[in-house]
């Protein structure tokens, strides 16, 4: 008797430890939860955007400046107008200009500025809008609030999105050939193997001046 | 008289005493501060540059630097820094072996207040090492990805061979690339196989894979000797002229291929860049400085047919 009180009650803490041991949870709810201690980079990048960025647009070197001040004195240009989050040779500048609206391409834009004849025309992506030009160009984001790499890729990414679905796409319709344009844009150079002629500008503000 | 005897040994004790220190306190500030190297492996002449501009930038800057190879080997790599640490190193610079299998060994310099600045390759955790000096792969191949599709025409099929799964890199450069490429659905990627960033594993793989699909328009490979292998197996089917080859890493026998039309580009790499930064954030460190950022990336610089002059050696 004292045997069988034995197994029942060695039975009863297994069937509780098995019990206790496994249990069932909605994957949509673990995954919820996994979620809410995640980086949003969409809501940080909307937040840089209106907080940051848009505030930031008047800091926008002059396009023909600041090539001026390439050429003449490159040191001291990237020192006064360029930023990068990370180190080496490639550097962002945010630049504003206007001008006539030249050509209209499958990947851009080019806009030559009216103040000066002899400027090159400026290409303006509208279809290969990546990398970290936008992100960068202000130099506004600290490197240390971001421990994960991939955090701040994807502000880039993000970024980039709104500027291909919504910068882009108002302008594209809007646009003809000789328009007046305004453009505050990111570009990418590289300090030491510096190429003004293959400057293209990732749009943030892109406009048809109407007259 | 006597009084006077008894004084002067008194004295002398005294001026010994005070010489002791003295040359105590002068050994001290005299000897210099050790800076330990410990890297993946020696095997491969990227990682020996690594080594070497780590070791000769810490020496530069007044420090003692040795460099212990890991060959790849986690435990070896352990036994590297338990010798590091018991020898009295100051600081380590580190090229982990393994993202997940090194931490250990970081977090037992960390428990011996050694700061550890990780170099090219990094360790999954935020919380071990003083700061990781990385390439930024993702960015790096975001350009290439770019670079891709115009070559491309927004249309063909490609193949892409990834370096070794485990590896943090390969999935950065692989991620970087299809946040572009992705957005052309005319794109379409047939195969996607790993050659563990081996240049004979890539060419078997890619002759193999060209049995199956004899008619790809491109191969993406995540490293400059799979794109070479790549490169080889196009030449034994032929169709190297019509298949575009990128790469990544910046080898020289890659920008020269890249110079005379066999590969189409790459992404250059900086060891040096990485390995003095690594040096100069160890001597910040021994001056006072704490507030490193965990993670700092290195720009990757895209070399295509339009700029390989730039980076043609010697430039």
């Amino acid at each position: 008797m004292k045997k069988r009180l034995k197994y029942i009650i060695a039975a009863v803490v297994v069937v509780l430890l098995a019990y206790n041991s496994v249990y069932f949870e909605k994957l949509s709810e673990v995954k919820a939860e996994a979620a809410t201690g995640k980086f949003d980079a969409a809501s940080y990048a909307a937040t840089f955007w209106d907080t940051k960025l848009m505030p930031g647009l008047n800091q926008a070197v002059e396009v023909n400046d600041l090539m001026a001040q390439l050429q003449s004195d490159k040191e001291a240009a990237f020192k006064a107008h360029s930023n990068a989050l990370g180190i080496g040779n490639i550097r962002y500048f945010l630049i504003k200009g206007e001008g006539e609206l030249s050509s209209i391409n499958e990947n851009d834009v080019t806009i030559l500025a009216m103040a000066d004849g002899e400027q090159k025309p400026v290409k303006i992506a509208t279809e290969f809008v990546y990398g970290n030009a936008v992100r960068d160009a202000l130099g506004l984001v600290d490197l240390n609030d971001f421990s994960n790499t991939m955090d701040l890729n994807n502000v880039s990414e993000e970024l980039n999105r709104k500027i291909r679905t919504e910068v882009v796409p108002p302008f594209r319709a809007a646009a003809k050939k000789g328009d007046k344009v305004t453009f505050i844009g990111a570009i990418e150079l590289n300090k030491e193997h510096l190429r003004l002629d293959e400057i293209e500008v990732i749009p943030v503000a892109l406009e048809v001046v109407k007259e | 008289m006597l009084k006077k005897m008894k004084r002067v040994p008194a004295l002398l004790l005294l001026f010994a005493v005070l010489l002791i220190t003295r040359c105590g306190s002068n050994t001290g500030a005299e000897e210099p501060k050790k800076v330990a190297v410990i890297i993946s492996t020696l095997n491969n002449p990227w990682f020996v540059v690594l080594a070497e501009s780590a070791a000769e930038k810490a020496r530069a800057l007044g420090y003692e630097a040795k460099i212990f190879d890991s060959q790849n080997n986690t435990a070896l790599e352990a036994d590297h820094f338990e010798n590091a640490l018991a020898s009295g190193y100051d600081a380590i610079l580190f090229n982990p072996t393994d993202a997940d299998g090194s931490v250990s060994n970081v977090l037992k310099a960390k428990a011996a207040d050694v700061p550890v600045f990780c170099m090219d390759r990094e360790v999954n955790s935020t919380e071990a090492a003083t700061s990781q000096i990385l390439s930024d792969s993702y960015s790096g191949c975001v350009a290439m990805g770019k670079y891709f599709v115009k070559e491309m025409n927004k249309k063909g099929k490609y193949v892409e061979i990834l370096g070794l799964v485990g590896d943090n890199n390969t999935w950065a450069r692989s991620k970087g690339f299809h946040s572009v490429v992705d957005n052309y659905p005319d794109l379409k990627m047939v195969a996607q196989q790993s050659a563990d960033f081996d240049r004979n594993k890539a060419m078997e793989v890619l002759e193999s894979v060209l049995q199956a699909h004899p008619d790809i328009d491109a191969v993406f490979c995540g490293n400059d000797a799979m794109a070479m292998g790549a490169y080889q197996a196009l030449v034994a089917a032929g169709t190297e002229d019509r298949v575009k080859v990128f790469g990544f890493d910046g080898a020289d026998d890659v920008v020269k291929s890249i110079s005379n039309g066999k590969i189409a580009a790459t992404g250059m790499q900086f060891p040096v860049v990485m390995a003095q930064t690594a040096a100069s954030y160890a001597d910040e460190y021994f001056k006072g400085k704490r507030d490193f950022p965990q993670k700092m990336p290195v720009a990757v610089e895209l070399v295509k047919q339009e700029n390989v002059e730039d980076y043609l050696a010697g430039k």
